[in-house]
C-alpha cells in the first residue's frame, strides 16, 4: 500500500470540511483572532492532500 | 473546552482512516518477520517521519509548549542541541552496524557483539519500561479528556487501548509506522496555524522579544548559560551540552529500540542510514510548532486582551494546560476538532510505539531465547500476535496502577533515566573499539546504572533524590538529570575499558559487521549525491548553526 494514497485522501477530505466551515459559517471566529481560520486552514490542508494523491498517482504511472 | 458536531466528524473521519489502514495492512502479514519488523520494507520517507514520530507523543507536545512557556528559547535544544547531532551520528556511524549485523532488534545486537547476560539485561529493563511509558502515555490521555471535554477517564484509556489494538493487532509494526506518519502530518498541519495566530497576534518575534525585555533569557539560546542562576532551567552550559547534547541525546536517540526499529524497518541499507538523516530536517524547525506557542502565551498573558496564564489548584501557573487554553483562543470549532483529534492521535501513536516495540522484544529477546528455542515461525507470529494483546492489557494496568499511586509515575521516570543514562557508553565501546569484551561490558553497563542510583540517592533537586545522603543540591530536577547521566556515562566508559583490558579478547573472525575496522560500510555507488549520507550530513549541520546563531 502507498501511505500517500490514505493520507492524500484524509487531508482532501479534512481540508473541504474546514473549507466548507469557512464558507458556509464564516462566523465561527475564536475569541483572540478575527482571521476566517478555517477557511485559510482548510484551503491549504486540501493543497497538501490533493499533492500528495497526484504524487501518488505519478508513481503508478511511471511503474506501469 | 466544548466540541462541535464538526469537531466529532473530523475525529471520526481520522479514526476511519486510522483502522482502515490497519485493516488494509492485515492482507502483507504472513510472517513473524511481517508483523514485528515489517519485513525491512518500508520507504525512506515513511521510516524518516516515523523516527522523529514516534518521540512525538502527545506527553512531548503538552510538555514542550509548557517548557517553552516556562523556560522560552532554551527549550530548543531539546531539538537542536538533544536531539539532531546524535541523530546524524547515528546516521552515518552506528547504522551500518545495525543494519548491517541483521539483528531483529537493540538488545539482538547486544547478544552479538558481547553475549546473552547483557541482551537479558537490556531487553527486561526495557521490556519493562515500554510498557511503563505506554501505561503513561494513556494515563495523561485520560486525564487530559477530562479536564478539557469532561470525558469520563475510563472511556477515554479503554477506547483509545481498543483503538490502538485493532491497528497493531492487524498490521503489526508496518500499522504503527504509517499511523505514527498520518499523525506526525496531522501534528505539523493541526499545529502550525496556532504557532503562526499566537505569534502574529504578539508581534512576532521582535514583538516577543520587546514584551520580555525584563526576562531576556527567555529570548535567547545561549547567551544565559554562563552560570544556573542567569537562566529559568537553572543549568549552566557544561551540563546541558555533556549532560543533555551528549549522554542523554545519544543514548535515547542511538540506543533506545523504540526509534531505532523504525530504522531497522527501512527497505535497504542506504535508506537505514538516510532514515536518522532525513528526520533532522523536520525535527530541526519543529520547535516553530511546538515551542513558539508557549513562548507566545506569556506574552499573550502580559498584554491584557483577556487570556492569562491557566492557574493550578494549588496555586501558581499551570504550564500543562498552556497548548489547550492557547486552542480554545485561537480556533474555532473546526479546527478546534483537528487539534484534538491530533492531541489523541499523538497519545495513541505513543502507545502504539511502545507496544509494537515491546512485541519484538518479548517475542525475540525474550520468548525466543529464553523460553521457547527453534519453533516454527508460524508459532512466533502467533507469540507476537498475543503479545500486541497482552502489551496494551499491561499498559491499562499500568495506566490505573498511576491513578492510584501518582509519585509511582514520577520515580518509574527517574528509575528508568538511571537505566538509560549508562547505555550509550557500551554501544559506542562495543561498536568502535573491538577490544571491549563481554565482561567489560556487563560490569560497565551494570556499575553504570549503580553510579546513576547512586547519584540520584546522595544529591537533590526540587525534593526529589537525595535518600541516602545530601551531599550536593541541584538547582532544578533538570540539572540532576543531567549530572547523573554524565556520571553513569563516565562510570560506565570507565569500568568497561578497565574490565576489558584484563579480560580475554573475542577473536576478530567473530565480529565481522558489528564492530567498526571489522566491517566493509558500503558506498552505495547507484545513489544521486544528494542521497549519500555526507553532502545531507553538512547541508543540515550548517542549517543548525543558521538557526543557533539566530536564537543565540
Amino acid at each position: 500500500m502507498d501511505l500517500r494514497v490514505p493520507s492524500g485522501w484524509f487531508f482532501s477530505l479534512l481540508g473541504l470540511i474546514l473549507l466548507g466551515m469557512g464558507v458556509f459559517a464564516p462566523d465561527t471566529r475564536a475569541a483572540l483572532t478575527t482571521a476566517n481560520v478555517n477557511f485559510y486552514a482548510g484551503a491549504c490542508m486540501l493543497v497538501f492532500g490533493l499533492f500528495l494523491l497526484l504524487l501518488a498517482w505519478r508513481a503508478t504511472r511511471s511503474n506501469r | 473546552m466544548k466540541l462541535f458536531p464538526v469537531d466529532y466528524l473530523i475525529l471520526a473521519l481520522y479514526f476511519a482512516f486510522v483502522l482502515g489502514i490497519g485493516w488494509r495492512l492485515r492482507k502483507g502479514i504472513s510472517s513473524s518477520g511481517d508483523f514485528l519488523t515489517s519485513g525491512r520494507s518500508v520507504p525512506v520517507w515513511i521510516t524518516s517521519l516515523a523516527f522523529i514520530a514516534a518521540n512525538l507523543g502527545a506527553v512531548e507536545l503538552i510538555g514542550m509548549a509548557a517548557s517553552g512557556a516556562k523556560y522560552g528559547i532554551m527549550t530548543a535544544h531539546f531539538y537542536w542541541l538533544g536531539a539532531i547531532p546524535a541523530m546524524l551520528f547515528m546516521g552515518i556511524f552506528m547504522m551500518p552496524f545495525y543494519y548491517g549485523s541483521k539483528a531483529r532488534s537493540v538488545p539482538e545486537y547486544l547478544k552479538m557483539r558481547f553475549d546473552e547476560k547483557t541482551r537479558a539485561f537490556n531487553a527486561f529493563s526495557f521490556a519493562v519500561m515500554t510498557i511503563f511509558s505506554s501505561g503513561i502515555s494513556m494515563y495523561a490521555l485520560g486525564l487530559l479528556l477530562k479536564l478539557v471535554l469532561g470525558w469520563s477517564f475510563n472511556v477515554s484509556v479503554l477506547a483509545s487501548a481498543a483503538i490502538v489494538l485493532a491497528y497493531t493487532f492487524l498490521g503489526g509494526l508496518t500499522s504503527a509506522i504509517y499511523n505514527e506518519v498520518l499523525q506526525f502530518l496531522l501534528i505539523a498541519l493541526g499545529f502550525a496555524p496556532l504557532a503562526i495566530l499566537s505569534v502574529m497576534k504578539v508581534g512576532g518575534w521582535q514583538g516577543i522579544v520587546s514584551n520580555l525585555a525584563s526576562e531576556p533569557y527567555m529570548t535567547h539560546a545561549w547567551k544565559y548559560m554562563g552560570s544556573p542562576t542567569e537562566n529559568a532551567m537553572g543549568v549552566e552550559i557544561f551540563g546541558m551540552v555533556a549532560g543533555l547534547g551528549f549522554v542523554l541525546s545519544f543514548g535515547y536517540w542511538c540506543t533506545n529500540f523504540l526509534v531505532v526499529q523504525r530504522a531497522m524497518a527501512a527497505e535497504s541499507m542506504s535508506a537505514a542510514r538516510r532514515t536518522p538523516l532525513i528526520g533532522t530536517i523536520p525535527k530541526m524547525f519543529l520547535p516553530f510548532i511546538v515551542i513558539m506557542p508557549g513562548i507566545a502565551a506569556v506574552v499573550l498573558a502580559k498584554m491584557n486582551l483577556g487570556y492569562t496564564l491557566p492557574v493550578k489548584a494549588t496555586g501558581g501557573p499551570d504550564y500543562d494546560q498552556v497548548l489547550t487554553t492557547l486552542m480554545t483562543q485561537f480556533y474555532p470549532a473546526g479546527l478546534l476538532g483537528v487539534g484534538m483529534t491530533g492531541l489523541m492521535a499523538s497519545f495513541m501513536s505513543g502507545m502504539a510505539g511502545n507496544v509494537t516495540a515491546f512485541n519484538t522484544v518479548w517475542t525475540y529477546d525474550i520468548y525466543q531465547s529464553y523460553i521457547r528455542k527453534g519453533a516454527s515461525d508460524h508459532h512466533y507470529l502467533t507469540v507476537g500476535r498475543v503479545t500486541t494483546v497482552v502489551g496494551v492489557l499491561l499498559s491499562i494496568a499500568a495506566a490505573y496502577v498511576a491513578t492510584r499511586y501518582n509519585n509511582i509515575m514520577d520515580l518509574l521516570q527517574l528509575v528508568f533515566g538511571c537505566v538509560n543514562a549508562p547505555l550509550f557508553a557500551t554501544f559506542l565501546l562495543g561498536m568502535f573499539w573491538k577490544r571491549t569484551t563481554a565482561h567489560g561490558a556487563f560490569t560497565g553497563l551494570t556499575s553504570g546504572t549503580a553510579a546513576a542510583f547512586l547519584t540520584l540517592s546522595c544529591t537533590q533537586a526540587e525534593g526529589k533524590g537525595g535518600w541516602i545522603a545530601q551531599l550536593h543540591q541541584f538547582p532544578s530536577q533538570m540539572a540532576q538529570n543531567f549530572w547523573i547521566a554524565i556520571v553513569a556515562f563516565a562510570t560506565c566508559f570507565i569500568v568497561s575499558v578497565l574490565v576489558s583490558l584484563v579480560t580475554k579478547p573475542r577473536p576478530d573472525k567473530e565480529m565481522e559487521g558489528l564492530v567498526y575496522g571489522l566491517t566493509k560500510v558500503p558506498h552505495d555507488v547507484t545513489a544521486k549525491w544528494y542521497q549519500r549520507p555526507a553532502p545531507l550530513t553538512i547541508a543540515v549541520i550548517i542549517m543548525l548553526v543558521i538557526l543557533n546563531i539566530w536564537f543565540r
